[in-house]
């Protein structure tokens, strides 16, 4: 008897609530170049109260502090009544108190912790004893491990293996499971369909589960491995952009539920009764609590008071430009430039800064020296455009000690030659144990200068010089020396080093993209096109590169093939520099432990014990895009993101939709991922650097396995005794017309939902520099009204 | 005699740092870690002036009271050695540890409790007698359970630490009756008047039982097969834990051995079981090592691999060798655990200068010869009749490993250039590995026994393992060639798994039973 093919009715409602799912789930990066994600990137259409029900249903987590943190804030008076009022009235959910009065009772209520919606496998613990998520989370993790490892373990799992095919590869011969009581679940395993959304199919329906709580229950299952699951949506989130497909999420997905299914049936009619009701309370629409609500309007509030102080400080009181400045010095947006640029343009009435994103316009996938491996060193949400390389004349002689290198090393690993490599080499390494507790640092290699390969044709040099030029609102002024400064950060031994890098570049360092476009600004060829075009550069102005450490706040530049005739003017800068950087250091020692002065830190990034280097982009809360002598002289803490903008230079406000929509989009990636570690460390956050266990070259465990835990590691964000980030989404200046941005949030979709629903706040500013309109959703901008006026109304 | 007291600092120093740290026990206890560290860096300091003191006036053992409970310390090469080596290595850690542990909520209790295990390891290296080597060995697995459970909150910290718990409890009593038995046979409670008459040959049966014991307590404490869940499990507790267990704790069982060397080598099977047990824990958890992803986890199976080949050279009789292979594994771990945060740019780093050139089973085999051979000529060179067939077996099976790192270079696919620095590796390996072994040999004389006349059965093990590591090595060499072929799937997860020996052992201890707050 043969039975036709058929496609089951329900199967397109799993694939349809499956995807929607993966969906929800923000991309974890590997750690070799990590960038800032968003956590709460697939709900940019959703409230925060909104977000708060549904995690809360799915992870159990909050997705705002605990209510004492906001209390505290009010009693000190940081938070005032009149921004709670202001974010009372702009909460958009119908349940939200009626009145101030009505607030401030609510919040003094405790808010409940949430607590998710528990799996089969948590249902079956409580009624058996046995840990059985425990149990899952170690076997998937021990599949994902080895099949997301990039090169840790000598013995791969087969390369380019279908990853549901791969697991249930794994799965059918691991015996784990049976051992500790999950009886005939490789056969179980082998028998699934081999389609992983089947295999969802009919774990769907083995578990009785209606069609509408399919969606939160998938994601309620993902969330069980939140690590593994946002490393596997990756590839997917890639294809997308590419207009493919990709399932890698939807195999772990799959995987995750059939141990569902089989320790259902293993836990039998026990929990039945108990798991048909989690099925049906899936279903159900997810609504917000009034708690939830009321923590969604404090945590506006906070950002309201934040906005508040900084309306007060805007605009800096103007200076004079000079005629001719003596140095500009152009750094990337990042907050971690604010403090030392804000020295720097103190030593000086003649020195100039800049902000532009790190990676100067440069879309460029980059192989260093005596690389095969092609870095993109871009904000991920572009796409690169250009190729580069750094060849040196030795590079043969560079490859070859790197090969012979990794041959030492997998020496030192194989099985049988691991005895002689402790044998012949093991006493050595008492030089090394010295080496490293005494900081001393590790010579590096310079990198040589990088070039364009193939080489750009000059036509495309000098688009590509003019487009850059005028996206930083440069052009009628240039000084004898101009420095574009990227920025990186010297650290050792720290699996997180690439979250210190630049976002902008894709973190990765930003010296290649530096120095790339210096010598583009060099060539004589491309000055000459540039004149021809109207944008003459004077002759007697040099473009050099530099890079911003920013663990010590050391700039180094790139002479790179530049002659003698500015000497002078290289040395003077370099003076500028070193005492900028002393100032900066000075200020900075302050916020972090164990730094007695500023000289304390020149050492830090080399002490491979240390676990709080810098403080990265911790209290990041806005973005300024306005010309500097808005900011020029204000302390802004290195909590803003500066990026040089004149509207009036900005034909047909390109310019200004470019800002928009990368580096403002990158800037409140970056503001909520730290406010994700923050608030939610659990499935947002890379936990405890003491207890880190790097996997497969791509990420850390926590401990002995598990889960991947990404994002930002508690040390990150919390100096032992408080946190150093208050989580704030983030909040956009912007010194524009407003029929202008109107225009560009018209256009773009995407990023006016993200700003609909609050997940970053847009100010303008005026003609004055000062904080005068407030978007409101729906393309509609409100006057802000001057903020004394607005206290008097709620007092 | 005063100056004879100078090594009894050493473990002083820290044990009042430690107490220190337990008296402020919160965060941020300015000046605790300082403190911690100074003491640490002062023991290493009193280590070195002992050494200065074993040159000067030569091996002795101080101590009161007389018979079995003498309480003595005892200073020669070996506990010299032990001391130069856990001093330096405490010394690293725990300076370490001063800044990767600063704002923690229990960093002073961290604090102490390390530098307490500290003192209890330097103490028990120079135990000259059974009562001081019982009581230290009791101490540091103490110690470790406190470190171990340093986050008990974590429920697989609880079940890390339940498993060390199960093996130091097991380790204690199995020492606990070889001391009695040792005390009962001879008389004393010195090891140096037990070893000095074992080694005349004197050798009553209560010393015969103990010998096992002591092999027990010795494969128990390095966690030798089936014992080795708990190393793996240590993540648990901060990296300076790891790295000072896997530098200083694990390897006290290989410590105890050569310290007992001459009561061991009476009963005929204890050296044999070790060879068994070490060369199997070595083979098996060397493959293990090559399925790990994660780094510290890879780790911690390298250190079961590395100290079951330190078992196996002890039940050879190559002492000097084991105590080379214990000082070296010892700091290399150390270094390894310290600087496992750089994995992520290690890795990185591997991928950059493009494919590696896969060794053909015609280059593996050249490679192979071509290494003996050279060896062969070495040792004919430097004496072969001087080295016993024990020691050219084992060379032999290191020159083997070395093999690997010479057919890497002599891959078709490899370009002559990296030929030529492999192979000069190669040499500069083997010619490393002789020296020290040299050096461990003058070093070990007159402390160590020596190497005992093969026996038959010798004979037969030394075969049996020669050829399992030759056959591993020639495996591992053509690893890329056969790792991804259908048939070797289900070795993989086999092996990855650690071929479920913890997994038996876990759900033999119940150690999966849900935490209990829920």
């Amino acid at each position: 008897m043969s039975v036709p093919e058929i496609v089951p009715p329900r199967l397109g409602a799993v694939l349809r609530a499956a995807e929607a799912a993966i969906r929800a789930l923000p991309p974890a990066w590997p750690l070799e170049a990590t960038v800032a994600v968003d956590p709460f990137l697939g709900r940019s259409g959703e409230s925060l109260a909104r977000a708060a029900a549904r995690l809360a249903r799915v992870a159990g987590v909050r997705t705002t502090l605990e209510r004492g943190w906001y209390l505290e804030r009010i009693e000190r008076g940081e938070i005032l009544p009149g921004d709670l009022e202001a974010a009372r009235a702009a909460c958009p959910e119908p349940a939200a108190p009626a009145s101030l009065e009505a607030l401030l009772a609510a919040a003094r209520m405790p808010s409940p912790p949430p607590a998710a919606l528990p799996s089969v496998a948590e249902l079956a613990a409580r009624a058996s004893g046995f840990d059985w998520p425990e149990l899952v989370r170690e076997r998937l993790g021990a599949w994902a491990a080895a099949f997301f490892d990039r090169g840790q373990a000598l013995w791969s799992l087969p390369p380019g293996a279908e990853p549901w095919a791969s697991w249930r590869a794994w799965a059918s011969r691991d015996l784990v499971p049976e051992i500790q009581g999950l009886a005939g679940f490789c056969a179980f395993v082998a028998e699934l369909p081999d389609r992983p959304e089947r295999a969802l199919l009919q774990v769907a329906d083995a578990l009785g589960v209606p069609d509408a709580g399919l969606e939160t229950w998938f994601e309620s299952l993902l969330f069980g491995i939140a690590g593994w699951a946002q490393l596997a949506r990756l590839p997917g989130w890639e294809a997308e952009r590419r207009g493919e497909e990709d399932g890698t999420a939807l195999a772990l997905l799959a995987a995750r539920a059939a141990f569902e299914q089989a320790i259902f049936e293993v836990a039998g009619q026990g929990i039945a009764t108990e798991w048909a009701e989690i099925a049906a309370r899936h279903a159900e629409p997810v609504e917000p609590t009034s708690a939830q609500i009321v923590d969604s309007i404090l945590q506006e509030a906070a950002e309201r008071a934040f906005q508040r102080r900084l309306a007060a400080a805007l605009p800096a009181r103007a200076s004079s430009p000079v005629e001719r400045p003596a140095l500009q010095a152009v750094f990337c947006i990042d907050v971690r430039s604010e403090p030392f640029r804000r020295a720097l343009d103190s030593l000086d009435p003649g020195i100039e800064t800049a902000g532009f994103a790190g990676f100067f316009g440069l879309p460029v996938a980059h192989r260093g020296c005596a690389s095969d491996v092609e870095e993109r060193r871009l904000p991920v949400l572009l796409d690169p455009a250009l190729t580069s390389r750094s060849p040196a004349p030795d590079e043969a002689d560079r490859r070859t000690a790197a090969r012979a290198r990794r041959a030492w090393r997998r020496f030192e690993k194989a099985a049988v030659s691991c005895f002689a490599f402790v044998e012949a080499a093991g006493l050595l390494y008492a030089s090394k144990l010295a080496a490293g507790a005494l900081g001393r640092p590790c010579p590096t290699a310079v990198e040589p200068a990088p070039v364009f390969d193939p080489p750009l044709p000059l036509a495309q040099k000098i688009a590509t010089a003019r487009a850059v030029l005028r996206a930083m609102s440069m052009g009628d002024r240039f000084a004898r020396l101009v420095l574009l400064i990227g920025h990186a950060a010297k650290v050792t031994n720290n699996p997180h080093a690439s979250a210190l890098a630049c976002g902008a570049c894709g973190g990765h360092g930003g010296a290649e993209s530096a120095r790339l476009l210096a010598a583009l600004l060099r060539d004589p060829e491309v000055r000459a096109g540039l004149a021809a075009e109207g944008l003459p550069i004077p002759e007697d102005t040099l473009f050099l590169a530099g890079l911003h450490d920013t663990t010590s706040d050391r700039v180094e530049l790139f002479l790179d093939d530049v002659g003698p005739a500015h000497a002078e003017d290289v040395a003077r800068a370099r003076r500028w520099l070193e005492r900028a950087g002393a100032l900066a250091r000075a200020e900075r020692a302050l916020r972090l432990p164990r730094a007695a002065s500023g000289d304390a830190l020149l050492a830090r990034g080399g002490d491979w014990a240390e676990v709080r280097p810098e403080w990265g982009l911790a209290g990041c809360a806005a973005f300024l895009a306005a010309p500097r002598a808005r900011t020029r002289g204000l302390a802004l803490s290195g909590r803003a993101f500066l990026h040089e903008y004149d509207w009036r230079k900005d034909e047909g406000f390109s310019t200004l939709e470019l800002v928009l929509t990368a580096p403002v989009v990158v800037a409140s990636w970056i503001s909520l991922q730290y406010y994700g570690s923050v608030v939610a460390p659990g499935p947002f956050g890379a936990g405890n650097k003491l207890l880190h266990n790097v996997v497969g070259g791509i990420g850390v465990l926590e401990g002995n396995g598990g889960d991947l835990r990404v994002g930002l590691p508690w040390q990150s964000v919390h100096d032992g005794e408080r946190l150093v980030h208050e989580p704030l989404r983030l909040t956009v200046l912007v010194e524009a017309p407003v029929a202008a941005v109107r225009d560009v949030l018209a256009r773009h979709e995407e990023l006016r939902r993200r700003f609909d629903s609050r997940w970053l706040h847009l100010l303008l500013l005026d003609e004055t520099g000062a904080i005068a309109r407030r978007y409101v959703g729906g393309l509609r901008f409100a006057p802000e009204e001057a903020t004394e006026a607005g206290l008097a109304a709620a007092a | 005699m005063t100056l004879d007291l100078v090594p009894l600092l050493a473990p002083l120093a820290p044990a009042l740092a430690g107490l220190a740290g337990l008296a402020r026990p919160g965060r941020r206890p300015h000046p605790i870690p300082q403190l911690a560290e100074a003491a640490a860096a002062a023991s290493f300091l009193l280590a070195i002036a002992t050494a200065v003191l074993l040159v000067a006036r030569g091996p002795a053992t101080i101590g009161i009271g007389e018979g079995v409970p003498l309480l003595a310390l005892s200073r020669d090469v070996l506990a010299v050695a032990m001391l130069l080596l856990v001093s330096f290595v405490g010394w690293i850690v725990i300076r370490y540890a001063r800044v990767q542990l600063d704002g923690e909520s229990r960093e002073g209790a961290f604090a102490g409790w390390l530098s307490l295990t500290l003192a209890a390891v330097l103490l028990l290296v120079q135990a000259g007698s059974l009562a001081v080597l019982l009581a230290a060995w009791v101490a540091v697995g103490l110690g470790l359970g406190r470190l171990l459970l340093f986050y008990p909150e974590r429920p697989q910290a609880q079940r890390a630490a339940r498993q060390a718990r199960l093996a130091a409890r097991i380790a204690d009593l199995t020492l606990l009756l070889a001391v009695l038995l040792l005390a009962l046979g001879y008389g004393t409670g010195s090891i140096g008047a037990i070893t000095a008459a074992a080694r005349a040959g004197d050798a009553p049966v209560e010393a015969l039982l103990a010998a096992p014991l002591l092999a027990v307590a010795a494969l128990v404490r390095t966690a030798q097969l089936p014992f080795h869940g708990w190393v793996l499990r240590v993540m648990e507790a901060p990296t300076p834990v790891s790295a000072f267990l896997h530098a200083g704790i694990v390897n006290i069982g290989g410590f105890l051995l050569l310290r007992f060397a001459d009561v061991v080598a009476l009963a005929p099977g204890a050296p044999a079981a070790l060879v068994l047990v070490g060369g199997l824990t070595a083979l098996l958890a060397s493959l293990v090592l090559l399925t790990q992803p994660a780094v510290k986890t890879a780790l911690a199976w390298s250190t079961v691999a590395q100290m079951g080949f330190m078992m196996l050279e002890c039940g050879f009789g190559l002492w000097p060798l084991a105590l080379l292979h214990l000082l070296a594994h010892s700091l290399y771990k150390a270094h390894a655990f310290l600087s496992a945060g750089s994995a992520v740019e290690a890795v990185a780093a591997q991928r950059r200068p493009g494919p590696v050139a896969v060794p053909e089973a015609r280059t593996v085999v050249m490679a192979g010869t071509l290494a003996l051979l050279v060896y062969g000529g070495l040792v004919l060179l430097t004496g072969a009749h001087t080295k016993s067939p024990q020691a050219l077996a084992m060379g032999g099976v290191l020159v083997l490993g070395v093999a690997y790192l010479l057919a890497q270079g002599m891959a078709g696919a490899a370009p002559s250039a990296l030929a030529r620095r492999t192979t000069l590796a190669s040499v500069l390996a083997v010619l490393g590995y002789l020296g020290f072994q040299g050096l461990a040999t003058m070093l070990g004389a007159g402390v160590l026994p020596p190497t005992p006349p093969p026996t038959t059965l010798d004979g037969a093990l030394l075969v049996l393992v020669v050829l399992s590591f030759a056959g591993v090595a020639l495996a591992q060499a053509l690893l890329p060639r056969w790792a991804h072929h259908p048939a070797a799937t289900g070795l993989r997860v086999h092996l990855a798994n650690g071929l479920y020996l913890d997994a038996l052992l876990d759900r033999l201890v119940g150690d999966l039973r849900a935490p209990r707050a829920a």
